[in-house]
Parts: structure tokens; C-alpha cells; sequence
């Protein structure tokens, strides 16, 4: 922070822990408190030492005067004694005796100074001297030869002069015990003063520790929360942080953090408004749509090149007006207000209709309203996007047009097809009726009548399979075959084919030859359809083959799923220049009048139309000799083909 | 043929009403009828008639072209089976050069008995006819018996 010293101490401190600096700021006050405790007992103690001392000095006063007086009594009795020998005057040596030497033990113990101790010393030689000077006196008074009054007086005088060195020696060791004491007393009195000043020395220390402690606390701690609790504010402002602290404590590292959160928030919202601004350039140069927005009441807020380009009204001239004059006179009280609550309703709104331009032409436009909210959900406007589809509306005009003239085409053809089926059945009805009516009476006729009638009767039903091919034909080029697609196991229709043919092929006396394929192979088709087209082979394959011996009807299959069938017969073979118009309606290729056969013309034409409407193909190639026909189908439905709706046949 | 069941004459007594807008097939209906011996046969080429003639005449059988102008096939069937009733059986055998399946549908579910496509076999379309009147005459013959 900046409001501190950057010196060394405070960014060391500023530097420890939370945890640490709580431990410092508590710990110092306890401490100076343990400080003080501490030096308080001390000082007790000292004190307690002294007073010890100066009692046992009074305790070595009070036995050294004892001894002084245990002698002194003891010596003035041994004086009386010696004067009168009578006993009574020996009781207070007999009590020195008894009591000096516990007196002198206990001494001995109390006294610790060496001065003290050496005088000590001096004094037990004296009192021995004095004890043994009173015991001499005793054994002369005792002696049974009396000894002379001045042997007596000389001891006496002896004895008092050792009583005197006695005394005096006490005195020196009274003198030195005061001295001890009074260094005892004066070291308790230094003590005493040293702790005091130790204690007012602390105490001043750890108060001015606290003050610290308190002013590091408030400053480091206190101001640095207030300081991040203001950047905190900024930051919800969005206002952008700048200062980096360097404080490694927690407040110093929060700080960082919201540092840091302030400069990705600001790149972010650089990023947003960048791709805003990117957004909004892209939009303005959209040709090919209006995009403009709305505010909620329907006021033109925006405006981009498309919608100048399809409406006509340039940005400024719009922008404040309200929407509602894009719609023509028609929609313009109800729709717009319509669209908008739709819109808000539902989030957007889609509409299809005629919009008015700037100079009063109308287009046909679709327009999707879509309602803009903001993050809590209120409404902020309206995006609409409006695209000019009057020529998509045209050429879908045009393709309906065309759609239904085709199907009205196709109906009339139709139509045209099954009136020309009936108008000309029903008079073959009557044609064909009455003249196999004759032909049950033919016998009534004559021979030539006869064959009036049979002519009349195969004509009819000549003209009757070129009318039933025919329409077929028709219906299958108009699209209008309707083929019932189902799976067809090949081997077993060619062998229902081979029973039908068989008639037809051993009545031109050819042998019927069957190259079945595995038994399973299935194709999808019309069953009725392809039996007539195989039929209609194999009837073709026995009428012109007049030279050969047989007929081959097959089928083999091929690796992609499909079946080929083949018919081949050994007969005279197509002529190679005429083999292209084989499929080729009423293209007989002269045979009718070479051989005379009969046939409509239309059977190849047809089978080709059935064939390649079930998706297959039909072909022809010579063999040596005879004749190969050929067509495929599929074992896979094709895209036209669908299941068999029911077994209608 | 089940002869044992209904004689040919009682069959061939039944009356026959046929309508068709073609003279032609009129007459060829007409000539395959009496060659078959039916003597009670009547022939319509006015459609619009055709209802009056069902109701005055009571047939047994209704010979019935679908394509007529005016009134079609389709509209009499329905007139027919409107008229009728319910436990009639009175069968109508169409005939038509309309080959489309829907045609043959649709005159089977609006009441038609049988269906011929035109040109027909006229041995075939004996035999149906006669078949039908003989259904006909047993169901008569079922509806007037006791206790049935």
C-alpha cells in the first residue's frame, strides 16, 4: 500500500501471514505481562531471602550472647566456689557445661560468611581456653592438699583474663555479622532497584510493542481491507484496476486476485465489444436482407444496407419513424401491432405477405420478428429480417401453373385413354358378340359364309389385342401404368411361365428348353407385367422360329443383386440392319408380309415400356443360330417401385 | 349347372331387363338371350327410363351397361339398392367396355352382383346369367319356406 513506508520492516510485515501477525499483536502484551509476573516473584524472592538473613543474624546475636553469659555465669560461680567450696556455686558452670556445646553446634551452623566463621574460630580456641581455666580452678579448690590462696587468686585472675579475650572475640564477631548483614541488605536493596527498573523498562517496551503492533494492525490490515473493499466496489462498477499490491499476505494476494479479475473482465468486454462492433459491420453490409431493429414500441432503431436496398428508405430517413408504413393499407392498423405482441409472445414471429417500399411499390416479403431480452428477461426491442421474395413468389406462381397444367395434362390424358378404350371396345362388343353368335351356328352357313364369319370374328379380336396393347403402351408412356411391385421368386415364375407357354411352343412343334437359376433368387416387379412380358418372348421366339427345334426360356443371376431372363430359340435370326428397330411400334420389319404371322406389331414396343418402367433394361443379341432376347430386374425395390398394396389382381 | 335344383324352364321364364345405351349391344343381348330361350326379356337404350322400367317391371335380373349418357350405371345401381328392399335379392350383372379396376370396384361395392368387361364371351355371359337366376330363384325359394 502505497500509504505506507516502503521500507524493509513494513514490507516484512506487510509481507507475513494473517496468522502471524494475529499471533505478534496478541503475544506481545502477554508477554510483557509474563515479563512483569516473572520479575515480581523474583524480587519476592530476594526480598524474602534478605529477611531470612537478617533473622538468622539475630539468632547468632541472641546464642552468642547466651554463650557470653553461660560463661560469665559460669566463671562467677567457679569464683564463688573456690572462695567457699560449698557445691550450690558450681550449678551454673554444671549448666555452661551442659548447654555450651549445642549452643556452639548450632552457631557453627548459622554462621555462612567466612569473615564471620574465621572470628568464629577464634572464639571456640578462647572458650576452650576459658573451659579449661575454669575446670583448673575447680580441681584446685578440690585438691585434698589445699593449695595456697594465691595459686587460687593467680587462676581466678587467669580465668578473667581469658573471659576477656572471651568477650572480645564476640564482639569482633558482632561487629562482622553487622557488616555481613548490612551487605546483605544493601544487595537486596540493589536487587530490588535493578528488578523495579527492569520492570518499568519492560513495561514501557511492550507498551509501545502494542502501540505498534496496533498501528501495524490498523494501517496494514485495517486500511488495506477498507482499500480492497473500494476496489471491490469499482470492480462491480467495471471500473478498470490498475494498481498492482505486492503484499504476499492473504489481503495482499485477495487484492492481486481482484486485480487480475478486473483486467480479464476488461478484456473481455473488449473482446464482446470488438465482436460487436465485427457483428454490426457484418450486418450493415448484408445486401441480400433488411436487418434493422425496433425498439418496444415499434420505432426503427437500426438500419442496414439491405433493408436501404429492399425498402428504399435510406438510415437516416427511417431511423425514430415507426414501422407500421412498411405494411400496405390493407394490414397497416392491425398487423404490425399483431406481429410485435406475437413476437413477444412467442420470442419471434414469421410472416409471409406484401410489404410497401419507400416509393409506394409493394414486394412480397417474408419478415421474422424476433423479440430481444435481456440476461433478467426483459423486453429490449425487436431484430426483424425482412427478405425480398417476390421473384421466388413468381417462379413458384409459375411452377404451380406449370405443376397443374401437367397434372391437368396428365388427368386429360388419362382421361382421353380410358374414353378411347371404352368407345372402342363397345362396338367391338357387338362385333365380336354377334359374330361368335354365327360361329356357333356355323354349320347353318355356306362354305363361303362360313369363312366371312371366321374372318370377321379374327379380325375383331385381332383389333382387339392391338386395342388392349395399344392403351397399354399409352398408359405406360403417359405414366400412368399402375405396377404393383412385389419380391418374385425367379425360378418359380419361369416355371408357372413354362406351363402357360408350353401350348403355344409344342403347337409350333419346337421343344420347350428351361435354364432355371438356384433355387431363392428373387427380383422386385409386377408379377402380371413381367409374366406378360416373358410370354410375350417366348410367343415371339415360337411364331418365327419356323427352321429351329426348340425354345430356351432362363434367367441367371448377376453379382449386383440383379436377375437377367433370357428366351433364345434357334430359328432364322434378325436381320443385323434391322436389329435397332426391333422395339419400334407396328415396326414388324416386313415379316407379316413375308410369313404371314400374326401379331399387332406392339409386343417388342411394349415389353420394352413394362421393362424399363420396373427399372430394368431389354435387349436383343444374335445367336448361331437363332435369336437371344433379354431383359434385367432388380432384387432391390426401385425408386418408383412400392409393396404390393394388396392382392388385387 | 345345378339342374336337379331349379328346372331350366323356371329359369328361362324369369324376366330379363336389359340397359344399354349402344342399339347394337342392345341387340346382340337380345339375340343371345333368345337363343338361349329366355322368353320374358326387356331392353332400355334410354337410361333415364330405366329406374321406372326396374320399378314397373319388377326383373329378376338386370343386365347393366356402366357408360351411358344422362344417367350412368353408377347412379342406377345406387337408385336400385335405394328401392329394393333389404332381403331382396336382385342381381344386377354389369357389363361394360370400362376395364379400369376402379370401375369394376366400384360397381361391385355399390350393389353389382357380377361384372363382364366388353367384349365379352356371349357363351360366358349366358352362363353368368343363367347362374344368377338360379341364385336368385333359390333365394326366393329360401325366403318362402316355413320355419326358415
Amino acid at each position: 500500500m502505497s500509504t505506507l513506508p516502503n521500507s524493509r520492516t513494513t514490507r516484512f510485515w506487510a509481507d507475513r501471514p494473517l496468522a502471524y501477525k494475529g499471533v505478534v499483536v496478541i503475544a506481545l502484551p502477554l508477554a510483557i505481562l509474563i515479563g512483569a509476573l516473572a520479575s515480581l516473584y523474583l524480587a519476592s524472592n530476594a526480598e524474602a531471602e534478605a529477611e531470612d538473613d537478617v533473622r538468622r543474624a539475630f539468632a547468632i546475636q541472641r546464642d552468642i550472647y547466651q554463650v557470653r553469659a553461660m560463661l560469665a555465669e559460669a566463671a562467677a560461680g567457679v569464683g564463688d566456689y573456690a572462695l567457699t567450696r560449698e557445691d550450690r556455686f558450681l550449678e551454673p558452670y554444671e549448666r555452661m557445661e551442659n548447654q555450651l556445646s549445642p549452643t556452639l553446634q548450632r552457631l557453627d551452623v548459622a554462621i555462612e560468611d567466612d569473615r564471620v566463621q574465621a572470628g568464629f574460630q577464634d572464639l571456640l580456641r578462647v572458650v576452650e581456653q576459658k573451659r579449661e581455666g575454669l575446670r583448673e580452678t575447680i580441681a584446685l579448690a578440690q585438691s585434698p592438699q589445699p593449695s595456697t590462696q594465691t595459686e587460687i587468686e593467680e587462676s581466678l585472675l587467669a580465668s578473667k583474663m581469658t573471659l576477656d579475650a572471651v568477650r572480645e572475640e564476640i564482639d569482633n564477631i558482632q561487629r562482622l555479622e553487622a557488616i555481613v548483614l548490612d551487605e546483605r541488605r544493601a544487595l537486596v536493596d540493589d536487587v530490588r532497584s535493578r528488578f523495579f527498573a527492569l520492570t518499568a523498562v519492560s513495561g514501557i517496551v511492550g507498551l509501545l510493542g502494542s502501540l505498534m503492533a496496533v498501528y501495524l494492525f490498523s494501517t496494514g490490515i485495517v486500511r488495506r481491507v477498507s482499500k480492497l473493499e473500494q476496489n471491490a466496489e469499482m470492480l462491480a462498477r467495471g471500473e478498470r484496476l490498475t494498481e498492482l499490491p505486492e503484499e504476499a499476505d492473504e489481503i495482499g494476494r485477495l487484492s492481486q486476485r481482484l486485480v487480475g479479475a478486473s483486467a480479464l473482465l476488461r478484456k473481455r468486454e473488449d473482446d464482446l465489444r470488438a465482436s460487436e462492433e465485427r457483428f454490426r459491420l457484418v450486418i450493415e453490409r448484408v445486401r441480400d436482407y433488411g436487418i434493422f431493429t425496433l425498439d418496444t414500441g415499434g420505432i426503427v432503431t437500426s438500419w442496414n444496407l439491405g433493408a436501404e436496398r429492399i425498402k428504399g428508405w435510406q438510415a437516416e430517413e427511417i431511423l425514430g419513424q415507426h414501422f407500421s408504413q412498411f405494411y400496405p393499407d390493407d394490414t397497416r392498423d392491425y398487423l404490425p401491432d399483431q406481429m410485435l405482441e406475437r413476437a413477444r409472445a412467442e420470442g419471434a414471429a414469421e410472416d409471409e405477405g406484401w410489404r410497401v417500399r419507400k416509393d409506394g411499390s409493394v414486394f412480397w416479403a417474408n419478415v421474422v420478428i424476433t423479440a430481444l431480452r435481456n440476461e433478467a428477461g426483459e423486453l429490449q426491442g425487436f431484430a426483424k429480417v425482412t427478405r425480398d421474395m417476390t421473384e421466388r413468389r413468381r417462379s413458384e406462381d409459375a411452377l404451380r401453373l406449370a405443376r397443374e397444367d401437367a397434372v391437368a395434362a396428365s388427368l386429360a390424358k388419362s382421361e382421353f385413354l380410358s374414353r378411347t378404350s371404352h368407345e372402342l371396345r363397345t362396338p367391338l362388343n357387338a362385333i365380336l358378340g354377334f359374330g361368335q353368335l354365327l360361329e356357333i351356328d356355323l354349320e347353318d352357313f355356306s362354305q363361303p359364309h362360313q369363312e366371312a364369319v371366321e374372318r370377321i370374328t379374327r379380325a375383331g379380336r385381332h383389333l382387339l389385342s392391338l386395342i388392349n396393347d395399344l392403351l397399354d403402351i399409352s398408359s405406360i408412356e403417359a405414366g400412368g401404368a399402375e405396377l404393383e411391385y412385389e419380391e418374385v421368386d425367379v425360378a418359380a415364375m419361369l416355371e408357372e411361365v413354362h406351363d402357360l407357354a408350353e401350348p403355344i411352343v409344342s403347337s409350333a412343334g419346337l421343344s420347350f428348353e428351361m435354364a432355371l437359376p438356384e433355387a431363392g433368387a428373387k427380383v422386385v416387379a409386377d408379377r402380371r407385367r413381367m409374366t406378360q412380358v416373358i410370354l410375350n418372348l417366348v410367343g415371339n421366339a415360337a411364331k418365327y422360329n419356323v427352321e429351329g427345334s426348340f425354345v430356351r426360356l432362363g434367367a441367371s443371376l448377376d453379382g449386383d443383386g440383379a436377375a437377367t431372363f433370357f428366351v433364345e430359340d434357334d430359328g432364322p435370326g434378325i436381320d443385323p440392319a434391322n436389329a435397332s428397330r426391333l422395339f419400334t411400334a407396328f415396326d414388324r420389319l416386313g415379316q407379316h408380309k413375308r410369313d404371314k404371322t400374326e401379331g399387332t406389331g406392339l409386343g417388342l414396343a411394349l415389353s420394352k415400356g413394362l421393362v424399363e418402367s420396373m427399372g430394368g433394361q431389354i435387349g436383343y443379341s444374335p445367336r448361331k443360330p437363332g435369336s437371344r432376347f433379354w431383359f434385367t430386374l432388380s432384387s432391390q425395390p426401385t425408386e418408383n417401385s412400392r409393396p404390393k398394396a394388396d392382392q388385387e389382381s | 349347372m345345378s339342374q336337379q335344383l331349379i328346372a331350366t324352364e323356371e329359369i328361362l321364364s324369369r324376366r330379363i331387363l336389359a340397359i344399354d345405351d349402344e342399339e347394337a349391344n342392345v341387340a346382340l343381348l337380345r339375340n343371345l338371350l333368345q337363343r338361349e330361350g329366355y322368353e320374358d326379356v326387356h331392353c332400355l337404350t334410354d337410361s333415364t327410363k330405366a329406374l321406372e322400367a326396374y320399378i314397373d317391371l319388377e326383373p329378376d335380373l338386370v343386365l347393366l351397361d356402366l357408360m351411358m349418357p344422362e344417367v350412368d350405371g353408377f347412379q342406377l345401381l345406387e337408385a336400385f339398392s335405394r328401392h329394393d328392399a333389404a332381403d331382396e335379392f336382385r342381381p344386377v350383372l354389369v357389363l361394360t367396355a370400362d376395364t379400369t379396376i376402379q370401375a369394376r370396384r366400384k360397381a361391385l361395392a355399390l350393389g353389382a352382383k357380377d361384372f363382364v368387361a366388353k367384349p365379352f364371351d356371349v357363351i360366358e355371359v349366358g352362363l353368368r346369367i343363367s347362374n344368377l337366376l338360379e341364385t336368385r330363384l333359390l333365394y326366393e325359394r329360401l325366403r318362402a319356406a316355413p320355419g326358415v
